[in-house]
């Protein structure tokens, strides 16, 4: 995979902390893998909208990767209750074409901006990088290793 | 990054094989579930929710076909009609076994499945619903797009209502980046951005036009200069070209924050097609709960492969590996520490060894035995699978069945959870084609026209029993003597003589079947030879339990793991064996002269039962020495029947660990493994259902020889001896 300057987080010049959630193991080791290749970290991982909330509250990520369609509870209604508490969470929706309504009704809520699946990495590159805004810094060249 | 991408990709590919099987799984058992309770939207939801994952990450691994194919179902899916379509439960299965086949064509290579017949299916889900479609592209083309100089009365007024607030007018046009396949989603992304700045006074197209997909276009409101407008709107991989002009330039008044406590009328107008696609995602929004009770076994497999860690097998059993070495480190330790205490008798040192021996060996056990339980998994996984099974076999024979399953938490090794897959699906496939009867035969008989099979997974002692029973017809054991007969394998006298269970056993040999039992569903493949010839390399047994009319149990005894056993060690003519402590009975004590001869059988009377003799050892030379010597005994259970083994001497009881013997060193199933002791002596593990076997082959074989129970020749000793000596190398 191409390697990316690394982003990191401005104030502290640390990696940037991510929450993935999909309910497919292989959808967040795929995305695990870009957000790497980012220079970023990946705090956690959930499998459900239930748990993306408390992982969230538990680890308090800078940004979250959320899939539309999963089991026990949606990611829209997962976004939406993040939000709630959390106004400054940075969510960035993950899903494919079919579900172009509900990525609408995530950023009715409160969802960041969204990626379409499958997730190419530099689209989600330079997503993370306007999601992260001012708090995210690439890093210059001498220190991009990862 | 401390793998190679490459490496990493590998990886990842793997892991994908792996979790569709899952997906696939899963898809199979929503489809069981449809089939029960066709029409049932909530499980139409869940099997597209199971497609579009496996149509997500099979995209992202590059699999295109499947991904397509997968696309195109899980948009039939998505429609209202299809949900009720009456076929769709069949679809689904014909959908699973064609991802099943491609995926497999994927991972190991070979020619793609052909998809044709599916896609046709597809097809005709989406084909049926032809007004249901009119009705939505009436509902897409109503909107005319309007230009953008007609403003609407409201409009106008929250226009008026902005200038007098002294904020500045601006006309922002957004270009949507053509590649983004999401439009809409890209469109209200923009409105997200621009609401930030101020006020979106009008917003157009609207949302449902095709024009709305191209670009976007804002009134705003707001105290902002153009240029900082502008940026705000370039949103990286959706927004293309923005242009930003003036309508009225801010007067600068009043602040924002007044004109944002004053509602304007015309942004709830405009947010309106808005909001109703918020709506239209309310179904969605509102499943959860249904969900989880409909999904509550799936939702907790979820879970749970929360925190799991997928570790390759091998791995594994390296650590067992290491276990087990460290287990004959300790009984060498053991060894010398008794060693010790002989030479130094009253050493104080002797007790603190003792201690610390004492506890490492507790240590050893709790490390053996959690290294065992991450091998362990719930038979579950593989009795998942037995539903569909059922079903498929049950409609190929025109039988009507119902499957209970039972004690689905019981833990078993995942190499023996493997192995047994196959047999297991002998089992049940013989149980629904030859076991059930037809519904008229069966009311005809008092019994419920649905056939019930039953499997059934339990812990006995250091066993794990599985049992596969159905209510069927049962087997006959006259039919098997008759069978048996014809096939030449028994003579007619002897056929008379055997007793109902020994006669069923013939349902195992190779070749074996009666003539109403070939069907085209059955005797594929796996042949209840096999199912035995699996079962013995697992040290696993299987007893038949049948009653005319009422049916038949199997009864699977499987080991808990394959490495490690309790076993009893004994002499034979200068040379240690060891058998598994489980299948001891008891240990007497008796003398050749209470061993009888009943036709070629050497039996031992012993309290009230009768055993059938097993010599490992030759008999005693002469006579006068015979009457007299004194014998061990061991009485051990092979199947279900008891057997006398006579041993020279015992050693006693330890815990071996297993180390495969190849089958190049080693050609006799009578040993299935060899185990090294404390002080370096190599002790082999007799495999007992063979040397039943081998007992009753020879028997028949050397019926004239008075003392048929000899079990090794001396061709076997020499063998077992020399690969001993060749495997310590």
């Amino acid at each position: 995979m191409e390697q990316f300057a690394s982003v990191k987080r401005s104030k502290d010049g640390q990696p940037v902390r991510y929450l993935i959630v999909d309910d497919s193991v292989f959808a967040r080791k795929n995305l695990a893998r870009m957000i790497e290749s980012f220079g970023g970290q990946v705090a956690a991982e959930a499998g459900d909208g239930l748990t993306a909330i408390s992982e969230f509250d538990r680890t308090h990520p800078d940004i979250v990767l959320m899939d539309i369609t999963m089991p026990q509870m949606e990611g829209i209604e997962a976004a939406e209750k993040i939000v709630q508490a959390h106004p400054e969470a940075r969510i960035v929706m993950v899903s494919s074409v079919g579900y172009q309504e509900n990525i609408v009704a995530a950023l009715q809520r409160g969802a960041r901006h969204f990626v379409q699946k499958p997730v190419k990495p530099e689209v989600l590159y330079e997503v993370i990088k306007y999601v992260l805004g001012e708090d995210g810094a690439v890093a210059t060249a001498a220190g991009s290793g990862v | 990054m401390t793998n190679s991408p490459d490496e990493r990709g590998a990886e990842l590919r793997e892991l994908f094989f792996e979790t569709s099987q899952e997906l696939l799984q899963a898809l199979n058992e929503e489809s069981l579930k449809l089939e029960k309770h066709p029409g049932d939207e909530e499980i139409v939801r869940s099997i597209r929710r199971t497609v579009h994952t496996l149509k997500g990450d099979s995209a992202a691994c590059g699999l295109r076909e499947l991904s397509e194919l997968a696309h195109q179902f899980e948009d039939a899916l998505s429609l209202e009609s299809a949900a009720a379509h009456r076929a769709l439960a069949e679809i689904a299965f014909a959908a699973a076994d064609v991802f099943t086949e491609m995926l497999a064509s994927y991972h190991h290579g070979g020619p793609m499945p052909p998809t044709e017949a599916l896609r046709q299916r597809i097809t005709e889900l989406t084909a049926t619903p032809a007004e249901k479609k009119n009705r939505r592209k009436k509902k897409s083309a109503e909107p005319v797009s309007q230009s953008s100089k007609n403003w609407t009365e409201a409009e106008k007024r929250a226009i008026t209502q902005a200038k007098a607030a002294g904020l500045g007018l601006f006309d922002i046009t957004v270009k949507i980046d053509p590649h983004c396949a999401m439009p809409i989603a890209a469109r209200q992304l923009i409105h997200n951005a621009v609401r930030e700045l101020g006020q979106v006074l009008v917003i157009r197209p609207d949302a449902k036009s095709p024009a709305a997909s191209k670009q976007v276009e804002f009134v705003f409101a707001g105290m902002q200069s153009k240029e900082q407008i502008a940026v705000k709107c370039q949103i990286p991989t959706i927004a293309g070209e923005v242009s930003v002009s003036v309508i009225h330039a801010a007067s600068g008044a009043k602040t924002l924050a007044t004109v944002i406590d004053q509602p304007v009328a015309s942004v709830v107008d405009v947010a309106a097609p808005a909001d109703s696609a918020g709506k239209r995602a309310a179904p969605s929004h509102a499943e959860p709960p249904e969900v989880q009770t409909q999904n509550s076994d799936a939702g907790s497999a979820q879970t749970s492969t929360e925190n799991i860690l997928r570790v390759e097998a091998g791995r594994i059993d390296n650590v067992l590996n290491l276990v087990g070495e460290l287990i004959i480190g300790k009984s060498m330790l053991q060894q010398a520490l008794n060693e010790f205490g002989k030479r130094y008798p009253k050493e104080l040192l002797r007790g603190k060894f003792a201690d610390a021996m004492a506890f490492q060996a507790r240590v050893l056990n709790d490390l053996q035995r959690s290294v065992m339980k991450i091998r362990m998994v719930p038979v579950e996984q593989l009795f998942r699978r037995f539903p569909r099974l059922v079903r498929d076999v049950a409609k190929q024979c025109g039988r009507e069945v119902d499957l209970e399953l039972t004690g689905l938490e019981t833990d078993l090794d995942k190499g023996i959870l493997d192995a047994i897959a196959e047999p297991l699906t002998h089992l049940v496939r013989n149980a629904v084609s030859h076991g059930i009867e037809s519904a008229e035969q069966r009311l005809a008989q008092g019994k419920p026209a649905r056939g019930k099979i039953r499997m059934h997974a339990y812990h006995q002692g250091n066993q794990v029993v599985v049992e596969i029973s159905d209510d069927g017809r049962g087997i006959d054991a006259q039919k098997i003597r008759t069978k048996a007969i014809d096939l030449g394998i028994t003579t007619i006298e002897e056929a008379s003589r055997l007793s109902e269970t020994e006669a069923l056993d013939f349902i195992f040999r190779p070749g074996f079947s009666t003539a109403e039992e070939v069907t085209e569903v059955s005797g594929r493949g796996v042949g209840m030879d096999v199912v035995q010839s699996v079962l013995q390399r697992l040290k696993a047994t299987i007893h038949v339990e049948t009653h005319i009319g009422q049916g038949t149990t199997f009864r699977l005894k499987l080991p808990l793991t394959l490495a490690i056993i309790k076993a009893l060690m004994f002499w034979v003519e200068q040379r240690l064996y060891a058998i598994p402590l489980n299948a001891v009975n008891q240990i007497a004590r008796t003398r050749e002269s209470e061993v009888h001869q009943v036709d070629n059988y050497e039996v031992l009377q012993l309290r009230n039962q009768v055993l059938p003799l097993l010599r490992l050892g030759r008999p005693a030379a002469s006579d006068v020495d015979r009457k007299s010597s004194k014998l061990f005994v061991l009485v051990i259970t092979v199947g279900e029947r008891k057997y006398g083994l006579i041993v020279d001497a015992l050693e006693g009881e330890e815990e071996l660990v297993i180390k495969a013997l190849d089958d190049q060193t080693f050609s006799t199933d009578l040993v299935n493994g060899a185990s090294i002791l404390g002080n370096g002596k190599v002790v082999l593990i007799l495999n007992l259902p063979a040397v039943v076997e081998h007992v009753a082959r020879t028997r028949s074989q050397e019926a004239c020889l008075t003392n048929s129970g000899l079990l090794l020749n001396h061709a076997d000793r020499t063998q077992l001896g020399l690969s001993v000596t060749g495997g310590r190398a």
